[in-house]
């Protein structure tokens, strides 16, 4: 299993070079760091995926000794592993830069990973291969670009929710948001687990 | 020993390993007890499959020509060599047979046909 | 003997295609050349035996174990050779071996660098660079290196040059010598088989026609050439399929010694190539 994990990094040994400088590029470009701690943690597990995109990775994976399970349990398990890396990157290049950010900043930024991820992983397994890269890069606008304004307006009739959002404290609101994240990326395992198990390659 | 092998022959490739076998036993190059090479090997060797060398050995076992223990190998079994005397003097006789049938169809005198086998057995 | 691939009554339906109840059996210690057409079902039939494929009907089992509760531990020892590359086409070796030695217990790193040298692979380059000889040989190192019982190939050969195709049967029967390894490939290049394989296992539209030694193969089947005369409604029986010209007809039998008895010396009786029983047997509509 920690094998199929480290096999994310090996096969983009030569994109790593590029995880540093792109960290930067964000804080140059005085992005929010919510936004940063979001985009440097899909940095590994979506370079990894567009990779393995590009092969038979299944075939390969598959005719290893590793179960159908083991294979999206590393997804999914790694892709926590590569998110708290680059969250720990990303809050260390911040500091030297002297850019401030807070706790929220983090936990709202990995909640956001684990929602983006949980929407798009069981893509990789439903959808044929090589439509399924651009269908995510869409999506990633849309659920940044889009989201915001897709909140704005529910949440005239969602009033009451947020009053009631509103009055609790922001470690409350924070914590909330990470479990139903955390439940969300949960589910959505279990679903790529099913479709994987029933895939023909 | 050596083995040639043609892919051209009608003689199935395990006959003619078989033999080559039985010829170089009887022409004492092979003596009793000494071992042949592997299935796999001269499998290998001749650049055929397992299964006819597996073959060509098990025929040769039948006929008592060589003996297997498991995990050793194959090896020229004793020969009856009374029985094999008998065998080839006979094959021998057939052959003269057709021989003399030959030479007196073109009326090759028995004394002419003494000359040619002292020539050639001499030779 | 040990069967070492087991297949009972297994069914599997794809699209436009159907394997049926299909049974295998494959021993151990011997070489299996799986013939047929294109699309008659072999890549599928290979699929169904790496577990990449699942029976809708039927067992199959791989070392006497299945995979429902065996999956790793026979996957750890079979070695595969597929027809396509299936690797990262941008990395080379060393990055490969680092993704695929740590997946198998057995992996020895010092066997795969000897046979890395043997096989005049280069390390450093990435393997989009490499001709389909050179993949075919990566595939087999890193099928080696594991030391796998079970080599599983599915078109080793397609694509290859004469003489690397020769140097790769010689590195087939080298490791086929301590009689520990079964070999089980896929090829519609029957002339490889005269050379190596043990036994044929010949598919035709995702059925299994037979499953025989080559003696046995050599030992029923038979091409019969003769003037047409010679055939009637009794005859013909004795034909997988009969081609028929103005100068004479030539028919397949997967029984030669009773055509032997039929025709005696009225009729010419050769051996029947692999290539000959393929092609009659594409024509014909009944059973080999």
């Amino acid at each position: 299993m920690f094998n199929l994990i480290k096999r994310e990094v090996i096969i983009q040994k030569k994109q790593l070079l590029l995880f540093i400088p792109f960290i930067i590029f964000f804080i140059v470009m005085d992005s929010h760091p919510v936004f940063i701690f979001l985009v440097t943690s899909l940095f590994v597990p979506f370079n990894a995926l567009a990779f393995d995109e590009k092969t038979n990775v299944n075939v390969l994976l598959n005719s290893l000794p590793y179960t159908r399970k083991e294979i999206i349990a590393s997804r999914y398990l790694g892709s926590l592993v590569y998110m708290a890396i680059a969250i720990g990157l990303t809050a260390l290049a911040l500091f030297v830069a002297d850019r401030s950010f807070t706790f929220s900043h983090i936990a709202l930024g990995a909640g956001l990973f684990l929602l983006f991820s949980a929407m798009t992983f069981p893509l990789f397994y439903i959808l044929k291969q090589g439509y399924i890269f651009p269908i995510v890069m869409i999506s990633f606008f849309l659920f940044v670009g889009g989201g915001p304004a897709v909140f704005e307006l529910v949440s005239g009739s969602l009033q009451g929710i947020i009053q009631f959002v509103m009055g609790l404290s922001m470690p409350i609101i924070l914590s909330g948001f990470l479990a139903i994240a955390a439940v969300i990326y949960s589910l959505s395992w279990v679903v790529s687990a099913t479709v994987y198990e029933r895939k023909v390659f | 020993m050596q083995i040639i092998l043609s892919n051209q022959s009608k003689e199935p490739l395990y006959e003619q390993i078989m033999n080559q076998v039985i010829s170089a036993v009887l022409s004492g190059e092979m003596e009793e007890g000494s071992a042949l090479p592997s299935i796999r090997q001269l499998a290998k060797d001749l650049h055929i499959s397992v299964i006819t060398t597996k073959r060509a050995y098990e025929e040769l076992e039948k006929v008592g020509f060589i003996y297997s223990i498991v995990g050793k190998g194959s090896f020229v079994a004793e020969q009856n060599m009374e029985v094999i005397r008998e065998k080839k003097l006979k094959a021998i006789e057939e052959q003269l047979g057709n021989v003399i049938r030959n030479s007196k169809e073109i009326g090759i005198s028995y004394d002419e046909l003494q000359d040619i086998l002292k020539i050639l057995y001499e030779e | 003997m040990e069967p070492i691939i087991e297949f009972t009554n297994v069914s599997k339906q794809l699209k436009g295609f159907a394997i049926e109840n299909m049974n295998l059996g494959v021993n151990k210690g011997f070489v299996t050349g799986f013939i047929g057409a294109n699309g008659a079902g072999k890549s599928t039939t290979i699929k169904l035996m790496m577990n990449l494929l699942r029976p809708d009907e039927g067992e199959v089992r791989i070392f006497g174990l299945d995979y429902a509760t065996h999956e790793k531990a026979i996957k750890e020892r079979i070695g595969f050779v597929y027809d396509g590359n299936v690797f990262y086409e941008g990395m080379n070796l060393k990055d490969i071996q680092r993704i695929v030695g740590p997946a198998y217990k057995r992996w020895n790193d010092a066997l795969f660098h000897r046979y890395v040298e043997q096989f005049e692979l280069p390390l450093n380059k990435a393997i989009k660079t490499f001709s389909k000889g050179m993949q075919m040989k990566a595939s087999l190192a890193l099928a080696l290196s594991h030391q796998a019982e079970l080599i599983i190939m599915d078109e080793p050969t397609a694509g290859l040059d004469p003489i690397f195709r020769r140097e790769l049967l010689d590195m087939l029967q080298e490791i086929m010598l301590d009689g520990e390894r079964t070999i089980f490939f896929s090829t519609h290049i029957t002339s490889d088989l005269d050379r190596i394989a043990d036994y044929i296992a010949f598919i035709k539209n995702g059925e299994l026609m037979f499953n025989q030694s080559i003696h046995n193969v050599e030992e029923n089947y038979g091409l019969v050439k003769g003037t047409v005369d010679l055939l009637d409604r009794d005859t013909e029986k004795l034909f997988v399929h009969v081609n028929r010209t103005q100068a004479g007809f030539e028919a397949l039998t997967s029984n030669v010694r009773e055509a032997g008895s039929v025709f005696g010396e009225s009729a010419l009786i050769e051996k029947a190539t692999l290539e000959d029983i393929m092609y009659y047997s594409k024509r014909s509509e009944v059973h080999v």
